[in-house]
């Protein structure tokens, strides 16, 4: 590969640089550095390039030229450029030194009090925008509880079964593995204990009151609230949320509502068979520590109560309204570009999924 | 600053050649069973500024795309500097596709990165310039095309045209000397689209550039256009070859007329 070279020579000791004959994006780095190494190195000389043998440069060629006459030096020691190709050196005047002055600096960066000082603002300016948001929702519910008619009930059922008969699969699965694992731990631990008959206990009382329904709203959160952060997100970008204010619509009544009703009303579904698929799963664990399938069910129906079960698809519902309204607020807020719809899609799971856990916590606590 | 220069002819000479920079050779493609364009042939020569246009469905993107690559031919093959893109090895392929700057539609710069950062992007892919020495690149570039000042903007900040600006001068980055441009003026004002034709000039003019421009808008056309290559969607093929101007006032075919004075169709005519 040519490079520059650079020696020092003539009467008036002059360094010099010699190009290559091409100067592109890969050939470069080389002769860049070795050229501003000379500069470098000859402070009080004047500097000849010698560009004689150059035929070619790229835009990173034009701009090791720019780079090399642009340089603040002394009268004495200022660089000449010798037999530049008439075209490129019309190409390098085209620029002025004082077109590419460094920046002045920014801003010092913030300090940690500015940082948690920002953080509290921002998350308080969320907090009044969520509930104005939830507003809204409240006001899109009490129109559709008042004239039922306004409601797009097609888009509803077609989310509901996006988001409810296509999760079945996924819910199956993770119920029935959650109801397997509770038995299997549990019953080891009980077995030596000679407890076995009350792991059934354990079983009905999780799976109804707490982990069917968090398994499932925690696959919901990921699956559909994920998605309808990205669906509004993306529409908000392609500008179809201004097209539909535009018209007078409410983006709320419009894309908001159809979404919070099908998430109510699949997400207690999709529950009800995670409870029965896990009970399964921990009835089939069960019959391995000898306990039948009938006693099993005898057991079950002692140790667990409608009130367990009510309160399992209570909180279903709360979920589901949370993760849609989370992941509809998300995609309404998104900003612009396809960086913005990834981030509200993130910031709507991590969102929906803290906010399980800390409504399933005021749940205890008020039910216990 | 002191430059001696010499007569010798620099980029130019470097740049011309007798053989075309691109030849498209009885391209036939299209998608699944449909087939959109059918033996189609044209050479583009360097420093040639050619614009395919047509009308809409008439294929000019697919053309486009089909010429960087990205689509499969159903036959025929595509030469870049003499060698065949169609029978390239995948190595080969990449290796051909780096001479081929492309600007989008809309620009299609990466959203999680500013606009020196997406220019400064390919240099940072396949150089080995120091931080410094891309940014002067990057920057001088942006300069080019009049986005200086934007370039600590992300992309979500910009306009239309600021978008397709920075998008060409992302295209230039690498030192390609082919830029292919998909509809750069559509959706701009008449002032934005005609400073991007006089940007487009003057990279000729200063980089001895080759560009395939794909577009329908007539100012543009005249403006920068030394030949147009004219898609129809009926006969699936080129309907017409030439400069603009001769092709406006002297083509003996009926819809290149049309086109070229913004005729509406007979029967819509007769219809008002």
């Amino acid at each position: 590969m040519l490079t520059g070279t650079a020696s020092v020579s003539g009467a008036d000791g002059a360094a010099s640089i010699r190009l290559p004959d091409r100067i592109t994006a890969y050939t470069a780095a080389p002769v860049w550095q070795s050229a501003l190494d000379t500069l470098a190195r000859n402070p009080h000389r004047p500097i000849i390039v010698d560009a004689s043998r150059l035929e070619y440069v790229d835009n990173v060629g034009t701009a090791l030229l720019f780079d090399l006459i642009r340089r603040d030096r002394p009268a004495h020691s200022q660089v000449e450029v010798r037999n530049l190709a008439v075209n490129v050196a019309a190409l390098v005047r085209e620029f002025e030194p004082g077109d590419f002055v460094a920046p002045p600096p920014g801003r010092r960066p913030p300090g940690i009090l500015e940082h948690l000082g920002q953080a509290t603002a921002q998350q308080i300016a969320y907090a009044k925008q969520m509930v104005g948001f939830l507003r809204a929702c409240a006001g899109a519910f009490r129109q559709a509880l008042t004239r039922r008619s306004t409601v797009n009930w097609g888009d509803v059922l077609d989310i509901a079964t996006e988001a409810g008969a296509n999760a079945v699969p996924i819910v199956l699965l993770t119920g029935f593995l959650m109801g397997v694992i509770i038995a299997f731990e549990i019953g080891l631990v009980a077995r030596n204990f000679g407890a076995v008959i009350f792991v059934v206990n354990g079983v009905g009382i999780a799976m109804l009151r707490e982990l069917g329904v968090l398994m499932t709203a925690i696959v919901f959160a990921g699956r559909t609230g994920a998605a309808f952060a990205a669906q509004i997100g993306t529409q908000k970008v392609n500008e179809e949320v201004n097209a539909i204010a535009t018209f007078g619509l409410d983006p709320v009544h419009f894309l908001v509502l159809p979404r919070l009703l099908a998430a109510m009303l699949v997400l207690p579904l999709l529950t009800v068979l995670a409870d029965l698929i896990g009970l399964f799963g921990g009835a089939l664990v069960l019959v391995t520590f000898d306990v039948g399938f009938l006693q099993f069910y005898h057991q079950l129906l002692g140790a667990v109560t409608a009130g367990d079960f009510v309160l399992g698809i209570v909180k279903a519902a709360v979920f589901g309204l949370m993760i849609a309204a989370v992941g509809c607020h998300r995609g309404l807020t998104t900003g612009a570009g396809a960086t913005s719809v990834g981030l509200s899609t993130t910031s709507a799971v991590v969102t929906s999924i803290v906010l399980i856990v800390v409504i399933d916590g005021l749940f205890a606590v008020f039910t216990s | 600053m002191i430059m001696q220069t010499q007569a010798h002819s620099g980029i130019a000479a470097a740049a011309r050649s007798a053989a075309p920079a691109i030849s498209v050779r009885n391209l036939r493609m299209g998608y699944g069973a449909r087939v959109l364009l059918d033996g189609v042939s044209f050479d583009v020569w360097r420093g040639e500024i050619v614009v395919i246009l047509g009308g809409s469905g008439s294929g000019k993107s697919s053309l486009m795309k089909s010429i960087i690559g990205l689509y499969e031919p159903m036959a025929g093959d595509i030469v870049i500097d003499g060698r065949s893109l169609v029978k390239a090895s995948a190595d080969e392929k990449a290796q051909l596709q780096r001479r081929l700057g492309v600007m989008y539609q809309s620009g299609a710069l990466f959203g999680s990165l500013n606009v020196l950062e997406n220019v400064r992007f390919p240099l940072d892919q396949f150089t080995d310039l120091t931080l410094e020495h891309k940014n002067l690149t990057a920057r001088m570039l942006l300069h080019q095309v009049e986005m200086a000042s934007a370039e600590s903007l992300m992309p979500g900040e910009l306009s239309g045209g600021m978008l397709k600006r920075a998008g060409i001068a992302r295209a230039m980055a690498l030192g390609c000397d082919i830029l292919l441009l998909d509809e750069p003026s559509a959706g701009l004002d008449p002032i934005t689209a005609a400073n991007l034709d006089r940007t487009i000039l003057a990279i000729r003019r200063n980089l001895g550039f080759t560009f395939i421009v794909v577009t329908h808008e007539l100012q543009s056309i005249f403006a920068i256009a030394d030949r147009a290559i004219m898609l129809d969607p009926v006969s699936r093929s080129i309907i017409a070859e030439g400069k603009p101007a001769d092709l406006r006032d002297h083509s003996h075919d009926a819809r290149v007329r049309q086109f070229f004075n913004r005729q509406p169709d007979a029967l819509k005519r007769r219809a008002n």
